[in-house]
C-alpha cells in the first residue's frame, strides 16, 4: 500500500508543470537598433510624398534591430525639417504630424538615438475641389461617441494631377446644438462628436471655404449591462433575500432596474424569486439568480446554507389559558444539518376554530389569544405549517374567577439607562375550588407612576419591561393591573458609572444555528448588570452570520456559512467585540 | 545505447529480484550522485515587463552526508542529510514581446541543502522514500546574452527548497544505490541586466539522479 502510493506520488511530481506559460510584456531593447523607416500614414507611403498646401499627414517609423525584427519606433523620434518654411512639425501633441505651409520641397529627417532617416515631402498648390464627410447622417445613442472624416479632392493647377487627402485634423469643426452633440477641435479629437442629449446637430467641416456637414441623431441610452446585488450572498434556508438590478447605459449612467427586470431562479428547488426580486430559500444549494430586461442580463450566485427543514417543535405541546389573556408561543425548526433555529416568523399560523387566535406581528413573534371558552374535550388546535411540515399546539381556554395578581419583585432597584423585565402573575379559581396560576404579564395592563423616572412598556413584548431613565435618579411605583385587580413595585433608579462592558457567547457556531450572547455593565461602585436588552447589537459580515431578530432577540445571532465574523455590543459610550467561528 | 540499457537491466535486475535481504543500515553515511536537470521555463520580470528565459537540460551532482536512523527510532525511519549540489544549465532563447531570441550563458546553481527522507522499509531489497529539504542557493547567470547581446552577468543568493522521492536498493550492509527524483526551486533571484535595471527569475528544475551511498 506504502509503495503504491509511493508511486502516485512520484507520477504527481513528474507529471507538475513545465514552467512558466505566460504572455511576454517588455520589449527586447537589448538588441541594437540599426535602422529606421519613415512612413507617410494615409496612405501608406514610403520616402516621399506631396500633399497640398495648408494639409498635413502624421509620419510613422519603423525600427529595425539588427536585422531581427522591426518595431515601431515613432514615439522616439525627433523630427526635424531642413526647410521649415515650407513644411514643418508645427503640433506639439502630435509631434510626428508636418503641416504643409507653402509650394515647395522638404526633406524631413527623423533621429531615434544615433541612427536617422530622410523623408522627401512635397508641398503642391492644388487646390481642393471636392470634400466629403463620413458617415452621412449617422444615429448614435447618448453618450457615445462617433468620429466623422473629411477627405478631399485637390487639383494640381501646374500638373492637373488629382489627389486625394484626408482633411479631418485640418479642418475646422462646428456642431450646431453642442446641448445635443459636440464635435472634438482640438488636435487629439478632431471630428469625433459626443452625444450629450437625445435630439439632432449637424456636424460641420471646412477646409479652405468648403464646408460638408452630417446630421447627427442622438437616441436615448442603451441598456448595456445589469448587475445584480448583493453579489454572491449567503442565505439561510427558509429566509428571503431582496435583491437590486442596476443597469448601466451607455451615456455611463446607473438606473435602479430591479422592478423592471425579469427575475428568475436557476434552481426554484433552491431558491424562488417573485418579481419585486425578493428571494426565497428552500433548500440547500446554490442557484444563479437572473435579472433580465431588453435582451440584457445580469446575475449572481445566491448560496443557501442551513441545512433543509426536516421538522417542526412549537414552544408548548399543549397549554391552558384563562379567557381573555395572551401568551407568546414561537417554533422552531429542525433541520437537516443537525442544526435548530427559530423560524416562529416564516411558519404559517392558523387555529382550527375562533375560540384561540394567533397573531404574528413581524419577526420571531407571534401570540395566543383566548377569546372563548373551549369544551374541555375539544381544545382549540394551533397550527404551525410550512410547506409539507407541520406541528401543533393544543390550547383549552378556562374561565376560572381572578382572586389576585401579584408582580415577580416587590422592589426593583434599577440602573439609569436600563432596563429590567417584571412578570405578573394571576391566581384564578375555578368552580369546583381549584386554584391555578397564569404569567398575565402580557395581559395586564402596566403603569408608573413617575414615567420621567422609570417607565414601563405597555404594548406586545415590552409589557412589564421598566427602563430607568437615562440620567438622574429618583423613584417610582410600577403597577399592572388586571381584571380588576393591581399589584405594585416600588422602583429606584440609580444613576451609576459603567467602568467596563463584558461579552459572553460561544466561540463558535454551526451553519444554521441560532446563539446567543450576554452583555454584561460593570459600574465603578462593583455592581452589574445584564444590558443584553439594552445594548445596540451589530455584526459585521451577514455573509458569515446575521442578527437573528434585532428587535425581538437581542444578542441573538444566526450562523450561515463558514468564515468568521465580528459581533459588537455597545452600550453607555462602550463597545464590546467578540469573534465568531461558523463552522 | 540501447546496448547501454540492455546491461543496466542485466545487472540490477537479478539484484532486484533475486537479493539477499540485507542488515538495514543505522549511522552516519556518505554518498554522491549525478543525473540530468530540466530548468523549467523561467518567467522573469522586471520594470518594463515580464519575458521568459528557456533553458537547455544539463548534467548535475550532488554529494551527500548524512545518517541513517536505526530501525525503529522514534523519529520514524529515515535519513537526515547535508546535500550540496551543483546544476548549470545553457541559455537556450529568451522570449520578448517581439518573439523569441537566441541566448547565451549559463544559470549555476550550488546549493546547501538539509533534507529529511521517509523511507518505507519491508523485506524486499528497494525500499521507496519521500522527503524535503531546506536550505540555501547561489544561483549565478554568467554572461547571459540575446543575439549575442549582453543580457546580465549576477549571482544571487536565496532561499531554495526541495522535495525529493525514489527508491533506495540494497546492495550490502554498507553500500545502497539511490535512483531518485528531485522538484527543486528557489524564491525569485535578482539579476541586474546590463542597462542597470534589476529583474528577478523564477528558478524551479526537475532532476533525475542515481548514486551510491555507503555507511559507516
Amino acid at each position: 500500500m506504502v509503495k503504491l502510493l509511493w508511486s502516485g506520488v512520484v507520477m504527481v511530481m513528474l507529471l507538475s508543470g513545465c514552467g512558466w506559460d505566460g504572455t511576454p510584456t517588455r520589449k527586447n531593447d537589448f538588441i541594437p537598433l540599426t535602422s529606421i523607416e519613415i512612413v507617410a500614414d494615409s496612405p501608406t507611403i514610403a520616402v516621399s510624398r506631396t500633399i497640398a498646401k495648408n494639409t498635413s499627414t502624421t509620419l510613422s517609423v519603423k525600427g529595425n534591430f539588427s536585422g531581427l525584427y522591426t518595431s515601431d519606433v515613432t514615439d522616439q523620434v525627433v523630427w526635424t525639417s531642413d526647410t521649415p518654411a515650407v513644411a514643418g512639425f508645427a503640433v506639439a501633441s502630435v509631434p510626428n504630424r508636418v503641416s504643409g505651409l507653402i509650394p515647395g520641397s522638404t526633406t524631413l529627417t527623423a533621429t531615434v538615438g544615433n541612427v536617422t532617416a530622410t523623408f522627401n515631402l512635397t508641398v503642391s498648390d492644388a487646390t481642393i475641389t471636392e470634400m466629403t464627410i463620413t458617415p452621412v447622417n449617422p444615429t448614435i445613442t447618448k453618450g457615445s461617441n462617433m468620429q466623422f472624416v473629411v477627405n478631399g479632392t485637390f487639383v494640381d493647377p501646374a500638373t492637373s494631377d488629382t489627389t486625394t487627402q484626408d482633411l479631418t485634423f485640418d479642418a475646422s469643426w462646428l456642431s450646431s446644438a453642442t446641448e445635443v452633440a459636440t464635435v472634438g477641435v482640438t488636435a487629439a479629437n478632431k471630428g469625433l462628436a459626443h452625444a450629450v442629449a437625445t435630439g439632432t446637430a449637424t456636424i460641420s467641416a471646412t477646409f479652405d471655404g468648403v464646408t460638408r456637414s452630417s446630421l447627427l441623431t442622438v437616441t436615448e441610452p442603451v441598456l448595456q449591462s445589469i448587475a445584480v446585488t448583493p453579489a454572491n450572498p449567503s442565505v439561510l434556508t427558509l429566509s428571503s433575500e431582496p435583491f437590486k438590478a442596476t443597469g448601466t447605459y451607455s451615456d455611463g449612467s446607473a438606473v435602479d432596474l430591479t422592478s423592471q427586470v425579469a427575475w428568475s431562479s436557476s434552481n426554484a428547488g433552491i431558491a424562488t424569486i417573485a418579481s419585486s426580486g425578493t428571494a426565497s430559500t428552500l433548500t440547500q444549494g446554490n442557484s444563479t439568480i437572473n435579472a433580465t430586461l431588453d435582451g440584457v442580463s445580469g446575475s449572481t450566485i445566491l448560496k443557501v446554507t442551513g441545512g433543509n427543514l426536516t421538522g417542526i417543535v412549537p414552544s408548548v405541546a399543549a397549554i391552558t389559558l384563562v379567557k381573555g389573556t395572551v401568551a407568546r408561543i414561537s417554533a422552531t425548526g429542525t433541520f437537516s444539518n443537525s442544526t435548530t433555529r427559530d423560524i416562529t416568523g416564516v411558519v404559517a399560523w392558523s387555529a382550527a376554530n375562533t375560540a384561540v387566535t394567533v397573531t404574528a406581528p413581524g419577526g420571531n413573534l407571534a401570540w395566543l389569544n383566548a377569546s372563548a371558552v373551549t369544551p374541555t374535550s375539544v381544545p382549540t388546535i394551533i397550527t404551525a405549517k410550512y410547506g409539507t411540515f407541520t406541528a401543533t399546539t393544543t390550547v383549552t381556554v378556562t374561565a376560572p374567577t381572578l382572586q389576585s395578581i401579584a408582580i415577580s419583585q416587590t422592589s426593583l432597584d434599577l440602573t439609569a439607562g436600563t432596563s429590567s423585565r417584571l412578570t405578573a402573575t394571576g391566581t384564578f379559581k375555578d368552580n369546583n375550588g381549584t386554584i391555578t396560576t397564569q404569567d398575565v404579564t402580557a395581559s395586564a395592563d402596566w403603569t408608573s407612576s413617575a414615567a420621567t423616572t422609570a417607565s414601563v412598556g405597555n404594548a406586545g413584548l415590552a409589557k412589564g419591561r421598566v427602563s430607568g431613565a437615562t440620567a438622574g435618579s429618583g423613584s417610582a411605583t410600577i403597577t399592572a393591573t388586571y381584571g380588576g385587580k393591581s399589584a405594585s413595585t416600588a422602583v429606584t433608579v440609580r444613576t451609576r458609572i459603567i467602568q467596563s462592558l463584558t461579552m459572553s457567547g460561544p466561540a463558535s457556531a454551526a451553519a444554521g444555528n441560532m446563539v446567543s450572547f450576554t452583555a454584561t455593565a460593570s459600574y465603578i461602585d462593583g455592581t452589574s448588570k445584564d444590558v443584553t436588552e439594552d445594548a445596540t447589537w451589530t455584526i459585521d459580515t451577514p455573509n458569515v452570520a446575521l442578527l437573528a431578530d434585532s428587535q425581538n432577540q437581542p444578542g441573538q445571532i444566526v450562523a450561515v456559512a463558514p468564515g468568521s465574523a465580528t459581533f459588537s455590543a455597545s452600550f453607555g459610550g462602550m463597545s464590546k467585540n467578540a469573534t465568531v467561528i461558523i463552522q | 545505447m540501447r546496448r547501454t540499457i540492455q546491461m543496466i537491466i542485466a545487472l540490477f535486475l537479478p539484484v532486484l529480484l533475486c537479493g539477499q535481504v540485507n542488515a538495514q543500515h543505522s549511522g552516519p553515511y556518505v554518498g554522491a550522485f549525478i543525473g540530468g536537470n530540466a530548468l523549467m521555463k523561467a518567467k522573469s520580470s522586471d520594470d518594463k515587463g515580464t519575458f521568459s528565459l528557456t533553458f537547455d537540460p544539463a548534467l548535475q551532482g550532488n554529494a551527500v552526508l548524512g545518517w541513517d536512523l536505526p530501525p525503529g527510532s522514534s523519529a520514524g525511519e529515515g535519513r537526515i542529510e547535508l546535500e550540496y549540489s551543483r546544476r548549470s544549465n545553457p541559455l537556450d532563447k529568451e522570449t520578448f514581446a517581439e518573439g523569441s531570441f537566441a541566448g547565451g550563458g549559463n544559470v549555476t546553481a550550488e546549493s546547501l541543502l538539509l533534507n529529511c527522507y521517509g523511507v518505507f522499509h519491508d523485506k524486499t531489497l528497494w525500499a521507496p522514500y519521500l522527503g524535503i529539504g531546506a536550505g540555501v542557493v547561489r544561483i549565478k547567470a554568467s554572461d547571459l546574452t540575446v543575439a549575442g547581446q549582453p543580457l546580465s552577468n549576477d549571482s544571487d543568493v536565496v532561499f531554495a527548497y526541495q522535495v525529493g522521492t525514489g527508491i533506495d536498493i540494497t546492495l550490502t550492509d554498507h553500500l545502497s544505490l539511490d535512483l531518485g527524483y528531485r522538484f527543486f526551486g528557489s524564491t525569485r533571484p535578482q539579476f541586474t541586466e546590463v542597462n542597470g535595471r534589476k529583474f528577478y527569475m523564477d528558478y524551479l528544475s526537475h532532476s533525475a539522479v542515481f548514486g551510491l551511498r555507503v555507511g559507516f
